[in-house]
């Protein structure tokens, strides 16, 4: 830095002069004064250098007064400690209280996970996020994230949410290209990337919980490439085990792909948009319901909840055959291909051009589904146990579109509506759907309060009227937020 | 896949690259005030892109899409740094990934690595506010700062451009001996309101306050980023009427709400700053964005 004010200096003070008496010789021909004009700009320019020649002794001074005694907190420079390199760390508290109409909740055709579970009734405390981020040297970047799940009467759950390297521009690849690898929350749609603590609602929205489990953050690796163009066009695609929901049981660890391909520009000054498309593909191999190895134990409760139901609502001979199609694809494991496709579109928009004065922002994702293959159900019958089998060749499909509104600094509003199409060929009527209300607090970039009210109506006999109570709040380094 | 996939990246680069006929450089200014040092110095030779407009609160901006594709494109990015961008701009390095404008480049200008930076803090802590670990970023309201810069960003688009870097050197040449001109100017003028007190919203003014010699007896704001309190605000009213004050300074970003109450109660008058080029229809340039900040506090000094 100092060379190159050095250098600019020298540059300065030589053109400068050129300068000034090339401008001293036009002007004497034409005006008489020219010589004064010369003789007063001339001083400027002493009185000029002779100020920045003052500042600039000041603080070479006060730079030798530092190198000499660092003990003045003012003028102390940082000691090389050895925490000096710590990664930066980052933590995110979540709390909850929630009110629940309904007892059960669960998505006929669906597979739920623990991620996307309702959250417990009452007290509770969401997930709970500890990160770590920094530069690993002039090439890459790494981070670790840990998930702290506590689930009410059940040990604390420690999830490895992220753990990644990725490539900085500094080594040297195409201009614009990136390369991360580990476990991370890949490019698909909107949602997926971000944490959920960035959400603007207290859940993810239905598509997500249906056929992601919240989020796919299987191992893997990920190339993009940000194009040279005017308008923002990113192409990218990656290699992943296949051991996250979409996909589960993976025998080689090869066994899921993605591409992606989207693109953003500006609507006038002051709103942007952006859309995307994805697709990820792989296979399964005895995926469990839910595909986090959560899958046997949800598969004999549900179990039990649904022969309850059935003799509680005498429902028609149709119904219970409908049901227990429906069961293979909630609680049975599955074997074959899928192949997930979306679609997200976002826009943003700030009347004044601050968007954190005002801002307008409207969200839609939606999801496609291609099953090919075979469902495993375990039934017990009479005390023995036998294996049943469904071979589907199914389509499902979910959307959804939000709107969030801030009319001042610091509160937001905003409505969901989220919807699913059950796989074709699950003998299931009723298409689930999710109606959704917040309004948020937030104090600073840092602490947030958050009031949602929910209507769901995810299995045709049942709604749900929920109500959530959320604070979120990070403290220590803070990512930068994505668009 | 992967196999495949890695060809068909590139054969899709191949095809939207530029052809590299442009010789011109790209500055990507991250405010306003940069872009207009930019097209000082660079002239016709370079193409400038703001990130932001006069309007808008640079702490505060989304990492947009066309921001990332800007970024990307850049051969330089110049931006007042100090935090100021710290909420975006890592986005927009990261996701553009372009290796001339990374940290330790010669595309990478931020403006307080290159002058005495102020209210560096003592203490950092979120409670104190959305500070600032290394000081106050807002550091072109100070004709040193510019005039400073100017000479840091001509020798870094040689560097970028060496085919242009004659031309650069001749424009900053120009430059300096208007600006030094204008600078002895606005001295004069400033000498007129030194000791004027005023009230500032946000922390934008300790520059200008600086060298004018300025009298700041209160902020509206008691935590950088957190909107003024009420019982905050119920203790300015005392204060500023023991003290009396000639204005309220407001940037065109800054929420008016705070000030109109004081204001209201004290009867001291609002007066908004440009802050920045194009704050103001007026302000279109650096040179204006002087003379109309110096002019607005005249006023309100001879109102007063």
């Amino acid at each position: 830095m100092r060379k190159g004010t050095g250098m600019g200096r020298l540059a300065l003070s030589a053109l400068l002069g050129a300068m000034l008496s090339a401008e001293a010789a036009a002007q004497s021909s034409s005006a008489p004064s020219a010589a004064a004009l010369a003789a007063e700009i001339d001083s400027l320019k002493r009185d000029y250098e002779a100020r920045l020649k003052a500042l600039e002794s000041q603080l070479s001074s006060l730079k030798a007064q530092t190198k000499g005694a660092a003990s003045k907190p003012a003028a102390s420079a940082r000691p090389a400690q050895d925490n000096a390199f710590n990664p930066a760390i980052g933590i995110v508290l979540d709390g909850k209280y929630a009110s629940f109409s309904a007892e059960e909740s669960s998505i006929p055709g669906f597979a739920i996970g623990h991620e996307s579970e309702r959250a417990p009734e009452g007290l509770s405390l969401g997930h709970s996020e500890v990160t770590f981020s920094g530069n690993i040297d002039d090439k890459f970047r790494g981070g670790l994230t840990l998930g702290l799940g506590a689930h009410p009467g059940e040990a604390t759950e420690v999830e490895l949410e992220e753990a990644y390297v990725q490539t900085l521009p500094g080594v040297g690849l195409m201009e614009g290209m990136r390369v991360k690898a580990g476990r991370a929350l890949w490019t698909f749609g909107y949602l997926n990337e971000q944490h959920a603590h960035g959400d603007d609602f207290a859940d993810r929205p239905l598509p997500y919980r249906a056929f992601l489990d919240n989020a796919f953050n299987d191992d893997g690796v990920e190339v993009s490439v940000v194009l040279p163009t005017e308008v923002y066009a990113e192409l990218g695609g990656g290699l992943f085990r296949g051991d996250d929901t979409p996909f589960g049981g993976s025998d080689n660890g090869l066994r899921a792909r993605s591409l992606y391909a989207r693109v953003g520009w500006d609507m006038g000054r002051d709103a942007a948009v952006r859309v995307g498309g994805y697709l990820l593909d792989g296979k399964s191999r005895s995926r469990g319901g839910g595909g986090d190895g959560h899958g046997h134990e949800e598969a004999e409760h549900e179990d039990e909840h649904e022969e309850e139901e059935e003799h509680a609502n005498g429902d028609e001979d149709e119904d219970e055959h409908g049901d227990e199609l429906a069961a293979f694809f909630s609680n049975g494991s599955f074997t074959g291909n899928s192949r997930l496709f979306g679609i997200d579109f976002r826009f943003a928009m700030a009347p004044t051009g601050n968007a954190r004065q005002s801002e307008l922002i409207f969200q839609a994702e939606y999801f496609w589904r291609k099953e090919d293959g075979t469902y495993m159900l375990v039934e017990e019958e009479g005390g023995e146990e036998h294996i049943e089998e469904f071979k589907t060749d199914s389509i499902a499909h979910g959307w959804y579109v939000q709107g969030v509104y801030k009319p001042v600094p610091s509160w937001r509003i905003g409505a969901r509506y989220a919807r699913l199409s059950p796989p074709d060929d699950a003998g299931i009527e009723h298409d689930p759907y999710a109606f959704g209300m917040m309004v948020d607090w937030s104090n600073s970039e840092f602490g947030r309060v958050r009031l949602q009210y929910n209507h769901e109506a995810l299995d045709g006999h049942e709604k749900d009227n929920q109500i959530v109570l959320q604070y979120v709040m990070s403290l220590g380094a803070h990512a930068a937020h994505s668009f | 896949m992967p196999k495949r996939l890695a060809p068909a990246l590139v054969a899709g680069l191949a095809a939207v690259a530029p052809s590299g006929a442009a010789a011109d450089a790209r500055v990507f200014a991250c405010e306003p005030e940069w872009a207009a040092l930019a097209g000082e110095i660079g002239g016709d030779n370079v193409t400038v892109y703001s990130a932001t407009h006069g309007r808008q609160d640079a702490h505060y901006i989304r990492a947009r899409p066309s921001l990332i594709a800007q970024v990307r494109r850049a051969d330089i990015v110049f931006c007042s740094g100090a935090e100021l961008e710290v909420g975006w701009l890592p986005v927009l390095m990261e996701r553009g990934a372009r290796q001339v404008v990374q940290p330790g480049q010669p595309g990478h200008l931020m403006a307080a690595d290159h002058v005495e930076v102020m209210e560096r803090p003592e203490r950092i802590d979120r409670s104190l506010g959305d500070i600032h670990p290394s000081g106050n970023p807002h550091v072109h309201l100070d004709p040193l700062n510019i005039a400073r810069l100017a000479v840091e960003l001509a020798g870094r688009l040689a560097r970028v451009d060496p085919g242009n870097a004659a031309a650069y050197r001749a424009r900053l040449a120009d430059f300096e001996a208007r600006w030094a001109v204008a600078t002895k100017r606005w001295r004069v003028r400033a000498e007129g309101l030194r000791g004027m007190k005023v009230v500032v919203h946000h922390a934008a003014w300790v520059y200008l306050i600086g060298w004018t010699g300025l009298d700041r007896v209160a902020r509206l704001e008691r935590i950088s980023g957190v909107p003024p309190t009420a019982s905050h605000l119920q203790g300015l009213v005392q204060r500023v009427r023991t003290t009396g004050a000639a204005a309220i300074l407001l940037a065109p970003h800054d929420p008016g709400d705070a000030a109109d109450w004081l204001s209201q109660r004290t009867g001291v008058p609002v007066i908004e700053l440009p802050f920045t080029v194009g704050g103001q229809d007026e302000a279109g340039d650096l040179f204006a964005l002087y003379d109309v900040t110096l002019a607005l506090l005249e006023k309100a000094r001879d109102r007063s």
